[in-house]
């Protein structure tokens, strides 16, 4: 293994997820500054973050403040100006390129806000792609079952081009859980979707948070902050606020935006 | 807006895009500067041709003495001097005799026997001569006066070359006589040689010898005596009316020496370098248009994928009103700084094809002068082409883009993507394997357009490499049939001719017969004649109308063989061989020109030897007994030499050397006997047919580097497209952790498909083009000899490997982007 295996508070495999205190990310003192021209822009400074297995996340912060940096990070998509990154136990902080493949392809999916299916596959094929990739065969229940569960089972063999965009999402998510990966990052998800099918796909993340995903939700919809476990604001690239909803976790039906 | 606006725009779009910005300029710059450079040919020999006619004083008017006469010297030049109207100080500006010999040349070194059948040509050497008709010194020395009567001369230089002999050496003619050459040389009668007995073997098998005038004299036993005579006119003088007083000069003051008044167009040499031209051209047309048709694709391929990545741009630009104008006034920017680029490139591309081919038609076709000038008009035209086909390359996408309503136009993410009809076929079409091995031929099938003009691209390539090298094949395989035919089962037989009818119990027959090198002796028959069909109904003698058009008249050789005891017969590939005196054997080749086959009538032309010892023509019904398979259209075969009234006579010999003896021993033996005018081995024809096409190839092989360029460019361009293309699939690949060498297969195996189809398009069309060539080009230049297209294994394996190699290679030249591709500003962007 050429992660550095990394011992984290307090010690547990991977199924003891019972204790309740297995931790997926932990993030020291984290920085990514980018170099635009001679000037320096910090996209995030010195963030400290712990996130334990099986929250339901909610990323929120205005447009440019770091949100996507940061799940970006965790998903091993960007590396770190500074500062060490550890998830799932790996440090993803100084690996190689194709260790930083092998752990996303291992450990985390993405759920992206413009959806990038392949328009060359089909609904089914698209979430075979999932399977495929890990080469977790036979594992998470089968394909058409997993569509069927984000309501899909009707439409397995449509090209993305004929399904809407909340159907798109969700044959995104149906991909994402075909990976069998434990840790599920989605950028603005809902983005480009209205109200009602908004709320149906957060529904649906719920869901695999409430089966024991760690679920992280990019947004800057105050609104969507309110289903979390968790919530951590972002400003100007620092973490301004971290902890439950002020009015407290309430259920996705009782969302309005 | 100002230009410089739109310049600094488009300049942004082309910077973005430079590598393929490039390969497009360099694809368009291969096309049009093979173009161009295929195009300047015609004009470089025709300049070449008439630089080198004036360069060594071609003669404007000749005189020949009948064969076998001879006139005392100066006798020729008074009979000019005394022709009507003629001043010899103001119309001449030379005037020479000369003394012409048939002879048999030996240049054998050591055990190389290179014997030839040649013509001593005696020329005068004093007053810096030959004035007209001169003589180009290759290598070695000139002749000098000094050198008159010596036994020395100059070896032309087609068959100095062509036999591979030093510049300078030690020759036997016939009679046994010694003669030094002292170099090589070219003169305008033999620029292209001509074997007199009207072979094809020219250059390789007929040994032409310039001498000094009283050396030949001597040589040949014609003291003071002359058979040529050669005019140089000046400018300007009235040739026909002077021909017409010589003529009648000749015919008054010399009718013993039967002469012949002959011009400089009546020469065969000078006919074939000229008619040759337009021939090749037509050639080099078909190349040039196939690579222009290559580099048309590619041009198409980009310019349509830069148009469709600013499609939303487009849009916007129309949404916000700007008129079709407006907006295609960036791509086609784009696509005319492409164009000038392409040109420019053209040009350079153009000079390095007039580099390479200037050289090969230098050693193709050795002539004093070789003027291979920039053509300025070929290029202009080359260029006009480079520059339009991208502008019309960016306008037909840019025309359908801007009639797309706006609305469509801008509509982004999920509902931007559309897929084409053939992917509802895909749908159903099962491929095993998992999602990705679906990936490639699904990228294929919803872009259809796209993969089709790349396919076309690899198939033009394809196309010309198959044409040449199919070319080469054909001639190839016709030389294997040609060599089994002629040699099959006695590859020693030596072919001996006779300079006349010998009765075949003279003792010149006989001489040969019983020498000790000869294992076994035929005697037959060779004497020249036409074929022309007979109507179909009657059989009577009328000829049909089809038999008026010199087309459908097939000239022969007509050889006469004991064909039921001869050591050698000819194979059968129809029919069966000629039993009596009415049948005749012909070649495939001849009998489906003249449409004919076993059984059915032909009317043969020929000569009759009459008891007087003259000969007359004569028309004799023959009846086709069966065909052989020699590629070479004029070999007909005869059982009895009854019709052509030469029972017990020869003048040719099929020799076998005894045990233990080669065929060079026996030409040895045999060469310079009385009687004897060539002696050769059966597969000299093939051998000079063979040295032939060694040559020609030349040029094929420079055409063909420049394929394999263009090929490979055509495939880069594609794949970076596709890359481009497919950089958001990519992105979001790498972003589930999908390592980049799959990504790199993904991109091999779509290449790979593409590649097939072109391939397999460019070898069905090239094997088209060959068959054209063969069927038209080639039946039209060379008549003699019956191609047939055909594709070496070798070939179209090679076609293969590379259309597929280009394409599947090409991907690894993207790989460095693949490396460096930027997943999350790749996976934010929205198309
Ligand atoms: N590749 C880059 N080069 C330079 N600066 C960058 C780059 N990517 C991000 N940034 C900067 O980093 C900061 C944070 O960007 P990030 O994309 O994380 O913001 P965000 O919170 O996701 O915003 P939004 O809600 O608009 O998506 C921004 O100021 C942005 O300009
Ligand atoms: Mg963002």
């Amino acid at each position: 293994m050429a992660f550095d295996e990394v011992t984290t508070r307090p010690t547990g495999n991977q199924q003891g997820r019972s204790t309740g205190a297995t931790v997926a990310v932990q993030m020291t003192d984290v920085s990514r500054r980018y170099l635009v021209g001679s000037s320096e822009v910090a996209a995030l400074e010195g963030v400290n973050l712990e996130i334990d297995e099986g929250q339901f996340v909610v990323v929120l912060g205005p447009s440019g403040s770091g949100k996507t940096t940061l799940v970006n990070l965790i998903g091993a998509l960007d590396v770190a100006t500074d500062g060490e990154v550890v998830v799932t136990g790996r440090r993803i902080t100084g690996a190689s390129r194709a260790e930083l493949s092998r752990f996303r392809r291992d450990t985390v999916s993405f759920i992206f806000q413009s959806f990038n299916l392949f328009p060359g596959l089909t609904a089914r094929e698209n979430v075979q792609f999932g399977r495929d990739v890990t080469r977790r065969r036979g594992e998470g229940g089968d394909v058409a079952e997993i569509l069927a569960s984000v309501g899909l089972g009707e439409r397995l063999d449509h090209f993305p081009h004929e399904l809407s965009g909340g159907e798109q999402q969700r044959v995104a998510i149906a991909r994402a859980l075909a990976t069998g990966n434990r840790i599920m990052l989605a950028d603005e998800p809902t983005g480009e979707l209205d109200f009602h099918t908004g709320v149906q796909i957060l529904g649906l993340l719920q869901e695999q948070a409430d089966a024991g995903h760690t679920v992280l939700v990019v947004t800057h919809n105050r609104e969507i902050s309110r289903v979390a476990d968790r919530v951590i604001e972002l400003s100007s690239g620092r973490i301004v606020r971290d902890g439950p909803p002020i009015e407290g976790k309430v259920p996705v039906d009782e969302l309005s935006w | 807006m100002r230009l410089s606006f739109w310049l600094r725009w488009s300049g942004r779009d082309l910077r973005k895009r430079w590598p393929q910005v490039v390969a497009i300029a360099l694809v368009i710059a291969v096309g049009t500067g093979v173009f161009a450079g295929l195009g300047s040919t015609t004009q470089w020999r025709r300049e070449s041709n008439d630089a080198s006619y004036a360069a060594l004083g071609m003669h404007d008017i000749k005189l020949s003495v009948s064969e076998g006469s001879t006139a005392a010297a100066g006798r020729l030049r008074r009979l000019v001097d005394q022709a009507d109207g003629l001043d010899g100080r103001v119309d001449v500006r030379a005037m020479e005799e000369r003394l012409i010999a048939p002879t048999q040349v030996d240049a054998s070194i050591d055990d190389e026997a290179i014997l030839a059948p040649g013509r001593l040509v005696g020329v005068p050497v004093s007053e810096g001569g030959p004035r007209v008709d001169g003589i180009e010194v290759r290598e070695g020395r000139a002749l000098g006066p000094s050198d008159d009567g010596q036994p020395v001369g100059l070896l032309e230089v087609h068959f100095a070359d062509g036999r591979k002999l030093a510049p300078t050496g030690a020759l036997k003619i016939a009679g046994g006589a010694s003669l030094d050459y002292v170099g090589t040389a070219l003169s305008p009668e033999y620029f292209y040689v001509i074997d007199p007995r009207g072979g094809l073997l020219g250059a390789m098998d007929f040994a032409v010898v310039f001498a000094p005038l009283a050396t030949v004299q001597r040589l040949t036993g014609w003291a003071g005596r002359v058979n040529d005579l050669v005019i140089g006119l000046r400018p300007g003088v009235d040739r026909e009316r002077l021909v017409a007083a010589i003529e009648d000069a000749a015919a008054e003051g010399a009718p013993d020496l039967g002469i012949t008044v002959s011009v400089t167009e009546d020469d065969r040499s000078w006919q074939v370098l000229h008619d040759d031209i337009a021939g090749d051209q037509q050639f080099w047309n078909v190349f040039a248009g196939l690579i222009l048709a290559g580099a048309a694709f590619a041009a198409f391929n980009l310019a349509g994928r830069m148009v469709e990545a600013q499609r939303r741009e487009i849009g916007v630009g129309m949404a916000l009103g700007a008129t079709p104008a407006t907006i295609a006034r960036r791509p086609l920017l784009v696509g005319l700084e492409i164009a000038v680029l392409g040109a420019v490139l053209g040009v350079v591309v153009g000079l390095l094809v007039d580099l390479a081919i200037g050289s090969v038609f230098e050693d193709l076709l050795p002539l004093p002068v070789w003027k291979t000038p920039f053509q300025v008009g070929v290029f202009v035209r080359g260029a006009a082409l480079g520059v339009a086909l991208p502008m019309v390359a960016t306008a037909w996408p840019v025309w359908r883009a801007v009639r797309i309503p706006p609305v469509e136009a801008i509509r982004t993410g999920h509902l931007a993507v559309r897929g084409s009809r053939l992917e509802a076929l895909a749908r159903r079409l099962p491929v095993p394997g998992g999602s990705l091995s679906r990936l490639p031929l699904r990228n294929i099938l919803r872009a259809p357009r796209r993969t089709l003009l790349t396919a076309l691209g690899i198939a033009s390539a394809i196309t010309t490499l198959v044409a040449t090298f199919g070319l080469v094949d054909s001639f190839v395989g016709t030389l294997t049939v040609a060599d089994r035919t002629t040699l099959a089962g006695t590859p020693n037989r030596v072919m001996v001719e006779l300079d006349r009818f010998h009765a075949v119990d003279s003792p010149e027959v006989r001489a040969i017969r019983d020498l000790s090198v000869v294992g076994h002796a035929e005697t037959g028959v060779k004497l020249g004649g036409t074929l022309a069909p007979l109507s179909s109904k009657g059989g009577g003698a009328e000829r049909s109308q089809a038999a008026g058009d010199r087309r459908s008249e097939v000239n022969v050789l007509l050889e006469v063989r004991d064909l039921d005891h001869g050591e050698w017969v000819p194979p059968v590939s129809k029919g069966r061989l000629p039993r009596s005196s009415d049948e005749i054997l012909l070649a495939a080749e001849a009998g489906r020109d003249l449409g004919v086959g076993p059984g059915d009538t032909v009317l043969l032309r020929h000569p009759v030897a009459t008891t007087a010892g003259s000969t007359r023509i004569e028309e004799t019904i023959m009846r086709v007994a069966g065909l052989h398979p020699s590629p070479f259209r004029f070999e007909a075969f005869l059982a009895r030499p009854d019709v052509l009234g030469l029972t017990g006579s020869a003048n040719a010999i099929q020799v076998r050397p005894a045990p233990g003896r080669t065929v060079a021993d026996v030409q040895r033996a045999i060469f310079g006997l009385p009687g004897v005018a060539s002696v050769q081995p059966a597969s000299a024809m093939a051998d000079a047919l063979e040295t032939a096409i060694d040559q020609s190839v030349g040029i094929f092989r420079v055409i063909q580097y420049f394929m394999l360029f263009l090929a490979v460019l055509i495939a880069f361009n594609s794949t970076s497209i596709a890359a481009d293309e497919r950089s958001r699939d990519h992105a979001t690949m790498l972003a589930f952790g999908l390592p980049v060498r799959s990504l790199l297969r993904l991109a091999v195996v779509e290449g790979l498909m593409v590649g097939l189809l072109g391939t397999a398009i460019g070898l069905i069309v090239g094997r088209l083009v060959v068959e054209w060539f063969a069927v038209t080009l080639v039946a039209n230049t060379l008549p003699e000899v019956g191609i047939t297209a055909q594709l070496a294994t070798g070939t179209m394996t090679s076609a293969v490997a590379l259309g597929v190699a280009a394409v599947a290679i090409a991907p690894l030249f993207t790989l460095r982007r693949l490396l460096r591709v930027d997943v999350p500003s790749t996976l934010r962007v929205m198309e």
